[in-house]
């Protein structure tokens, strides 16, 4: 019965400052220019996009990752001033006061009712599961950030990359690809998948009838007896690949024919997609392709 | 009929039972194997007779011997192991809902794996997440009986609060190390913590065999020990029992079963609890009977999860740990009342 409660002056206070603080943006943004001057991402696909089209005193804030050699495409290119986000951290972006705060289609619903609470502008970059959903993804940052003309030039290149590379991989024979990371693969309607076709090869994880990242199970992938299996750079891999009790044995793997990508190619969500569909159609047509960068 | 006879007849169905679940789970599964043709494989293998069959050609072959077989009979091996865990447990805490994780031994197990799978062990040294989940589990079961013992020898509630309170410092430890785990490592370690046997090969299967072989025999072996523990403390001494003796090596074996089982597949929950419990009414309650009825349910119960694991998704493989908790937990929560009806 809450009716007959009376609580101490004290809880009262608390009460109520609690209730406003939940009811009310516990900070206000001040009246934005038309593009916003201070961009905080909290995505690595936006650090990379980022770094190329703001100037970098524009830049306040990235992730960590975007430091990390083995998984960003621009370590040592962001500023040194720039904030490095550990982790979606509220309190810090707050007191970043950012005009803009970039965060992908992952972000989870929970952070983003928080930054809209706090009278945050954000801008969500979605569709990255395709290179045309990459490209789609830098114009519209581009005029959220209101750098159109540094984002089409960038887009430009990301096309005429992609173009060159369809035009060199015409009629070429396509040989049907595996990607494995411990158990899983990439099926249809992911970025890895996109990638592997795109570099003129046959993804398995879509024969296969995988959508997303997803475990096959190892028997079905052996059976499906790929021509070649696609890891990541990252430690232990390929080791994985070669220890496993059946694709071990597989085909592609008794013929030496595990192929390890740079992980920051392979799971790049940037211009660096375009970049990364080079480097693999090189490794897998080099007769076709010239060098491993555009 | 006699109970014998009844106890002879359940055990015969569930070895005749098991003997299905392992043919159907060595030649069914994401790729079809013909049965005889399976059939003759093994046999030639085994040097035994057998009538003519269409070769299983290389992939068969390969997926016979290098991937399926171990993975049917490391499946049996666990969930007969863990069954009988189970089983001894129950008569040691006398307490029909009793498993494996009062031990601390999950717990213990999942903290070791992430402690793998953080450092890189895992990536970098063959057998490296089993083994330190196996190092994890004992540990754990050790802090449980050392904190127990520090103010002298403790009783059954001792030792389950002690078990509760490590159990949940383990839990922190991994939560804590999950959390500082590079993201890219994250996926070894669930695909672990949700419990299954993909990828694993014979070499799994001996580090679990030598472990879980030995412990559950020797548990069978204790029997009337069991039984005497099942009366209960004072009776036990009574009739000349050292009970602390006694328990501590029901409990020590029990934790090198159920930490080699938890090691080799991850988290299978439920198994310790529906076999026992289930054939405890066939067999009756007495050690040297409940303990190899419990082996064979439980084999069988993993074996034919694992087959439903592999082959209910014709896309995916799902989860063997979380099929066993769907039938488990149900089942669990028709004992639990059935249980406390009875108090």
């Amino acid at each position: 019965m809450m009716a007959g409660v009376r609580y101490p002056a004290r809880r009262r206070f608390l009460m109520a400052a609690l209730s406003a603080l939940a009811s009310a943006p516990v900070w206000a943004a001040a009246p934005t220019p038309a593009s916003p001057q201070r961009i905080a991402s909290l995505n690595l696909s936006a650090d990379e996009i980022l770094v190329e089209i703001l100037p970098a005193e524009r830049l306040v804030a990235v992730t960590r990752w975007a430091d990390e050699a083995g998984t960003s495409n621009v370590v040592g290119l962001v500023p040194a001033a720039a904030y490095r986000f550990v982790k979606a951290d509220l309190e810090r972006l707050v007191a970043l006061h950012p005009d803009l705060v970039v965060v992908s289609e992952y972000t989870d619903a929970d952070f983003l009712h928080l930054l809209q609470r706090s009278g945050l502008r954000y801008h969500r970059m979605t569709g990255l599961g395709s290179p045309s959903g990459v490209r789609t993804a830098i114009l519209d940052l581009g005029r959220a950030v209101g750098t159109q003309d540094r984002a089409q030039k960038l887009v430009a290149r990301y096309d005429r990359i992609l173009g060159e590379l369809q035009r060199r991989l015409a009629g070429v024979k396509r040989p049907r690809v595996l990607y494995w990371s411990s158990g899983m693969t990439a099926g249809a309607d992911s970025a890895i998948g996109a990638m592997i076709e795109t570099a003129g090869a046959v993804n398995l994880g879509r024969e296969l009838g995988v959508g997303g990242i997803a475990p096959p199970g190892a028997e079905r992938a052996f059976a499906a007896d790929p021509d070649l299996i696609l890891v990541g750079s990252w430690p232990g891999a390929e080791a994985s690949v070669k220890s496993h009790p059946l694709l071990g044995q597989s085909r592609a793997v008794r013929e030496g024919r595990i192929l390890t990508m740079p992980n920051e190619l392979l799971v790049a969500l940037s211009q660096y997609t375009a970049e990364g569909c080079w480097h693999l159609a090189f490794r897998l047509h080099p007769d076709r392709i010239p060098g491993p960068r555009p | 009929m006699t109970e014998t006879r009844q106890r002879r007849l359940v055990l015969a169905v569930l070895l005749g039972l098991l003997g299905l679940g392992l043919a159907a789970g060595t030649a069914v599964g994401s790729v079809p194997l013909p049965l005889r043709s399976v059939l003759a494989s093994l046999a030639e293998a085994l040097r035994l007779p057998h009538p003519g069959a269409p070769p299983l050609g290389p992939a068969g072959e390969a997926i016979l011997w290098s991937a399926r077989l171990p993975r049917v009979l490391l499946a049996g091996l666990i969930g007969g192991g863990l069954a009988v865990v189970g089983a001894a447990l129950q008569s040691v805490f006398r307490n029909p809902l009793a498993d494996a994780g009062l031990l601390g031994v999950g717990a213990g197990a999942a903290l070791g794996a992430v402690l793998a799978v953080n450092l890189g062990w895992a990536s970098e040294l063959f057998l490296g997440l089993p083994l330190a989940a196996f190092a994890g589990a004992l540990v754990s079961v050790l802090a449980i009986y050392l904190l127990a013992h520090t103010s002298g020898r403790p009783s059954l509630h001792g030792l389950l609060l002690t078990g509760i309170a490590v159990s949940a410092v383990a839990g922190a430890g991994t939560s804590l190390l999950l959390v500082a785990t590079e993201e890219f490592r994250v996926k070894a370690v669930l695909f672990w913590l949700a419990g299954g046997l993909e990828g694993r090969s014979w070499a799994h299967l001996r580090l679990a065999a030598a472990f879980i072989v030995a412990g559950v025999l020797l548990l069978w072996l204790l029997g009337r020990l069991l039984d005497l523990l099942s009366l209960g403390e004072e009776e036990a001494a009574s009739l000349g029992l050292n009970v602390h003796a006694a328990r501590l090596t029901v409990l020590g074996l029990a934790a090198l079963v159920a930490g080699a089982a938890t090691a080799a597949a991850g988290s299978i929950p439920f198994v310790g609890l529906v076999a026992p419990h289930a054939l405890r009414p066939l067999v009756g309650a007495r050690g040297r009977h409940l303990l190899p009825a419990s082996f064979l349910g439980g084999a069988l119960l993993v074996v034919v999860a694992d087959l439903a694991a592999r082959t209910l998704s014709d896309r995916l493989d799902l989860p063997l740990g979380s099929l066993t908790a769907l039938v488990g937990a149900p089942y669990f929560l028709l004992a639990l009342r059935h249980h406390e009806g009875r108090l």
